[in-house]
């Protein structure tokens, strides 16, 4: 399934969750959620079908405490394929491959870079607060007590982060400009994926089926 | 889009993105999922700003699918944010403040329909207790759907404008003027 194209999968992930909202309550909803965890439970990807469950888990608790059975069913159907669809995505998609099926597309470079540059600061990002947290919590800082105590030590804890983060934007600018990554121009993809032409008709045939669903259902 | 925009965008996602290891430091009520997206328009204007909150709201999908939806309120608060900078609304937190409050008043306004229709009012724990809290206090669904919203928004988006107002008013002038808002929205061009 990792072979398939980028955009094919992108398509699936997008087209099932939409189903499931178009598609009458609850047989709609049903068909849909059977599809993606089958998706998620095919061979190699099983590992994903528990924290696809575990993540809609909460939301069919707290439908159940804000409506009744039915509409529990209905709305936790929809968020259940939902959640598998999008693990099911994350298990499948590599970064790298869906950038250089952009690229290949034509599409700017600025909007595969963003995209990369995104996947790739987060971890960094998050790891340096962690970071901060400690060492500020080594220098005697206290994050608990009043409110007003609790925001103090917030500020703390945030503005080392922010503020060297904004600095590394000069570094990163440095570095795009040194590569020439300016707007309007091109790149050429190293090794592009495979697009075949039944892949095509498929995410074609989903933007037709999802778009007669909303038809039929509207009409 | 200049180099030193294109820089921004990403670095800005990560930082709504990686605020929340503070957050569960101080164990606060609080998400600064917005931080980014308010400080890169503080700093460079709207259309960065909304280029933030839909990246933000795409990374963050792949956590948690159901925050796709909600990548109107990205741009609503993008928006709000462009204009609270060019009246220079983050000169002190006297200001910042209050118009934090009121982004908190719009950003539930607008993420209320989304979390009702889409999600029976269930996207997070607190919101869906604070949400049968407000049923049980005798408001209709969507009435409690808003106080939902609105008890997590509110105070959240007012700490957020504030962290933003600090950071603005610890960059140095130098790194500040580099941007092409950021003098502007403390009040000092």
């Amino acid at each position: 399934m990792r072979a398939l194209h980028p955009f094919t999968l992108l398509a699936v992930a997008a087209a099932l969750p939409a189903l499931a909202w178009i598609l009458p309550a609850p047989a709609g909803g049903l068909a849909t959620a059977g599809i993606a965890f089958c998706l998620l439970g095919s061979r190699g990807l099983r590992r994903g079908l528990w924290p696809a469950l575990v993540a809609a888990a909460p939301f069919r608790l707290f439908l159940l405490l804000l409506h009744d059975v039915r509409t529990t069913l209905a709305i936790g159907l929809r968020i259940s394929t939902m959640v598998a669809s999008f693990v099911w995505l994350a298990a499948v998609l590599a970064p790298d491959r869906l950038v250089e099926a952009t690229v290949a597309r034509g599409w700017s470079i600025t909007a595969a870079y963003l995209f990369a540059a995104t996947l790739s600061a987060v971890p960094m990002l998050r790891a340096r607060a962690r970071r901060i947290v400690e060492a500020q919590r080594c220098r005697g800082l206290s994050p608990r007590g009043s409110v007003a105590n609790r925001l103090r030590a917030l500020r703390a804890l945030a503005l080392p982060l922010v503020l060297s983060a904004l600095h590394e934007v000069d570094e990163r600018t440095l570095a795009l400009e040194a590569r020439g990554l300016v707007p309007g121009a091109r790149r050429t993809p190293l090794a592009p994926p495979p697009d075949r032409v039944v892949e095509r008709v498929v995410r074609w045939g989903l933007l037709l089926l999802c778009l007669a669903a909303l038809v039929r259902r509207v009409a | 889009m200049s180099a030193r925009l294109l820089a921004l965008i990403p670095v800005a996602v990560a930082i709504s993105l990686a605020l929340s290891a503070a957050v569960d430091a101080v164990a606060l009520p609080l998400f600064l999922d917005t931080t980014g997206t308010i400080l890169a328009t503080a700093l460079a204007g709207p259309v960065v700003g909304i280029a933030v909150g839909a990246l933000t709201s795409a990374v963050n999908t792949l956590r948690n699918p159901t925050f796709w939806p909600f990548v109107v309120v990205q741009v609503i608060v993008a928006l709000y944010a462009g204009f609270a900078a060019r009246a220079a609304l983050f000169r002190s937190l006297k200001t910042a403040v209050p118009a934090g409050l009121g982004l908190g008043v719009i950003a539930s306004l607008t993420s209320t329909p989304i979390s009702y229709f889409v999600f029976g009012c269930t996207t997070t724990g607190g919101i869906a207790l604070t949400t049968a809290l407000g049923k049980a206090l005798g408001l209709p669904p969507l009435g409690a759907c808003f106080f939902g919203s609105f008890v997590s928004d509110f105070g959240d988006k007012a700490v957020t404008f504030a962290l933003v107002a600090s950071v603005l008013h610890a960059l140095p002038r130098r790194t500040a003027a580099r941007f092409p808002l950021a003098l502007r929205a403390i009040g000092a061009a």
